[in-house]
């Protein structure tokens, strides 16, 4: 007779994602005394409640002019993910080809709308300029990879009927295109809903769109107006089916060139000093290698932000992860009535929606400055937009014993065919939460965000660039870290979980 | 004069061999048919057959290679994409040309699928689409034509119909199918493929179905299979 095996002992694939899993919870508790989670805000409970009276009676009436910045919303969005779009297909059909290619990629997209907008800031000021670059080049980045991703895929069948002597235009107009169009077109259509959310943040650095108005009114404690936009938001997002058609496009491209502006006046000179000279170490162009040293040592809390920014991406990305487990049952049909589910469902739209910056916004005034508040935003965003994706996995199931009772089908019907694509889109999720991260250090965290901001405010461009080369660096090393971690077993065929 | 000939040729993909030392002549205007099953060799053989012969043969794949999206108009008119420069095809796309468009229509008219050009292929059934594959390669206008399976999604009606086409069409043809009947009546000569060996080659009125039959030495105990378990239950 064998004697049964212990805790978590065994070979089967479950097992080992769930030791994989285990063993990232214990790394994140065991780091969490290093966090600073101080609830520093007097009566947590009272702004809360003064936040929920301003959602539930939205004050329509102090909205000065919503449709000026609805308008410019779109139109940033649209055109950013146009130009994006554009530019990233001619990367994508030679991705494969370039190591060199990739790399600049992966760099490109590394950096994050805001910090992107931030750096154009200085040379072209708050204007129609600074908002499509910001959008346009990391999106060209990602488009970049994924459309090279897909056209990976092209089924061969249709090409290898072609007569022989065809040339690589037809081939690729008549055989490969129209195959993968609908993924091509769904997938840019995902990357616009992110341009929407990434549009609206551009409010933070002074761009007048909905954000802008936003933070104003939440800063100011103007509840009921911050209510107000932020269901039109809301509205903006879940119509955007009607107004986003297909059919309207083009329309609407031509209609935002007229609401985007202003246009600013480019000096090139100007430009070139900032690139050529702002960007980079007194010392290093001077060709003085000791005054590097002196210039490195000048950087404040380097490490420190380093530091804070690996660890608060690892607590987000932990707590999306047990987020994950908990909701997706709420938006599943395999669990809960025909109203508790729609209520779920909702629930995970309206979090999934919100963009992390605006969430932690909201926690930050509610809870005084720390990491708990970012921690929270990035938890809750992440988190119910994996539970939302897993729930749409586990409605194409089919439990093969019918009346088993909730818990049963939840550990043994349904978690173990969901787990190990549940878990890969953590992984794939880890790096977009590290990009987060490090923007959330605008409000006020002490991440490497925050050295970045301050640096950009005190006109040190070649620190802040600085800054933001180490920001990307990590961000490729996490995204090879993740890409080794991930299960290999579940291949993601939905590219608009990244 | 003969169109090809194999001698001792080892055909395959890359290293892994499936027809060893394979001997075989095609002759001119000869209508060949090619059995076996799955697995046998057959589309090996065909491959080869068009990569040596490519300028002068249509090739109708198996699963039909067509492009779900596309129109039938557009499906056919990739029979003759190499014959145009690359904007004239690209425009095709957006704007088809009048003088391709009648073409392609009396083409499919031919083939039973009157009032069907405009619709996208993947709204198409099985059958309609064997058939918008079998255009496309008539599209090629090739003096022999190629075909892995074409007749495999159609009813043995239709199946005797199209044959006639091809034929009517092509003076000389290679067509892999699964159907012996039409073997021995619309053929001049029957090959047969087992294990990557030709073990039958004979000119079709000397032949018999039982010989062809045995071709397929699964079938039967298979068969004998489904039979036992019929009775088991």
């Amino acid at each position: 007779m064998s004697r049964a095996p212990g805790w978590l002992r065994g070979d089967s694939p479950g097992l080992v994602l769930a030791r994989r899993s285990l063993a990232l919870v214990a790394l994140c508790v065991l780091l969490l005394p290093l966090a600073d989670l101080d609830v520093t805000a007097a009566d947590p409970w009272h702004e809360l409640q003064r936040m929920a009276l301003g959602f539930a009676w939205p004050n329509w009436l102090a909205l000065e002019s919503p449709l000026q910045a609805i308008a410019l919303t779109v139109s940033v969005a649209l055109w950013g993910t146009f130009l994006g779009a554009l530019l990233g297909f001619p990367l994508a059909l030679l991705f494969h080809r370039s190591r060199l290619l990739r790399g600049f990629c992966a760099f490109i997209r590394a950096i994050h709308e805001l910090f992107w907008a931030l750096l154009f800031l200085q040379v072209f000021g708050l204007s129609a300029i600074t908002a499509l670059a910001a959008l346009a080049i990391p999106y060209a980045g990602i488009f970049a990879k994924v459309y090279a991703e897909i056209l990976e895929l092209t089924p061969k069948a249709p090409g290898d009927a072609l007569p022989p002597g065809v040339d690589r235009l037809s081939r690729f107009l008549y055989t490969e295109l129209p195959l993968v169009w609908g993924r091509l077109a769904s997938y840019t259509r995902y990357r616009f809903e992110c341009a929407m959310r990434a549009s609206v943040l551009l409010g933070f650095v002074g761009l007048p769109t909905l954000g802008f108005y936003l933070e104003s009114a939440f800063r100011e404690g103007r509840f009921g107006e911050a209510g107000a936009l932020l269901w039109l938001f809301y509205l903006l997002i879940a119509t955007l089916p009607v107004w986003g058609h297909r059919r309207l496009l083009p329309l609407l491209l031509v209609g935002a060139l007229f609401w985007l502006g202003p246009w600013p006046a480019v000096d090139g000179d100007l430009l070139w000093r900032f690139v050529s000279h702002d960007l980079w170490p007194a010392p290093l162009l001077e060709g003085d290698i000791v005054g590097m040293g002196a210039w490195l040592a000048d950087i404040p809390d380097l490490l420190p932000a380093i530091g804070n920014t690996l660890l608060l991406a690892l607590m987000g990305t932990v707590g999306s992860l047990v987020l994950a487990l908990l909701l997706w049952p709420l938006a599943s049909r395999h669990f809960g009535h025909r109203w508790q589910r729609a209520g779920g469902r909702l629930l995970l739209v309206v979090l999934r929606s919100t963009p992390e910056l605006m969430l932690a916004f909201i926690f930050l005034l509610m809870l005084g400055p720390s990491m708990l508040p970012a921690w929270l935003a990035l938890a809750l965003h992440n988190g119910a937009l994996i539970a939302f994706l897993v729930a749409r996995h586990a409605d194409g199931l089919t439990p093969g014993m019918p009346g088993l009772p909730a818990s049963g089908r939840y550990a043994y019907e349904l978690l173990p065919r969901l787990y190990p694509n549940l878990l890969a889109l953590i992984c794939y999720r880890a790096e977009v939460i590290l990009r987060e991260t490090a923007i959330l250090g605008m409000l006020g965290v002490a991440t490497l965000g925050f050295y970045i901001d301050s640096s950009f405010e005190y006109l040190m461009f070649d620190q802040a660039f600085f800054l933001l080369l180490i920001t990307a660096a990590l961000n490729i090393a996490v995204d090879a870290l993740s890409r080794r971690f991930r299960p290999r077993e579940a291949p993601l065929d939905d590219p608009c979980s990244r | 004069m003969p169109l090809l000939r194999f001698e001792q040729a080892d055909l395959g993909h890359g290293a892994q061999v499936v027809l060893p030392s394979l001997d075989l002549t095609f002759d001119n205007g000869e209508h060949v048919a090619l059995l076996g099953q799955s697995g046998a060799g057959k589309s090996t053989l065909l491959g080869e057959v068009r990569r040596r012969l490519h300028a002068r043969a249509a090739w109708c794949p198996q699963g039909h290679g067509l492009v779900p999206l596309l129109s039938v108009y557009h499906n056919v008119y990739m029979g003759r994409l190499e014959r145009h420069a690359a904007w004239r095809n690209l425009r095709n796309l957006l704007r088809p040309y009048p003088a391709d468009w009648q073409a392609i229509e009396t083409l499919c008219d031919e083939l039973g699928l009157e009032g069907l050009i405009r619709r996208p292929v993947e709204t198409l059934s099985g059958g309609q689409r064997q058939r918008v594959a079998i255009a496309r390669a008539f599209y090629q206008s090739r003096e022999l034509f190629l075909g892995d399976e074409p007749l495999a999604s159609v009813d043995p009606h239709q199946a005797v119909r199209l044959l006639e086409r091809i034929h009517d069409r092509h003076a000389t043809s290679l067509i892999a199918l699964h159907q012996h009947r039409l073997a021995l009546s619309h053929f001049d000569r029957v090959i047969g493929l087992r294990d990557g060996q030709v073990v039958l080659d004979a000119p079709s009125h000397a032949l018999t179905l039982a010989q062809l039959d045995a071709l397929y030495p699964d079938a039967a105990p298979a068969a004998s299979h489904d039979g036992a378990r019929a009775v088991s239950r």
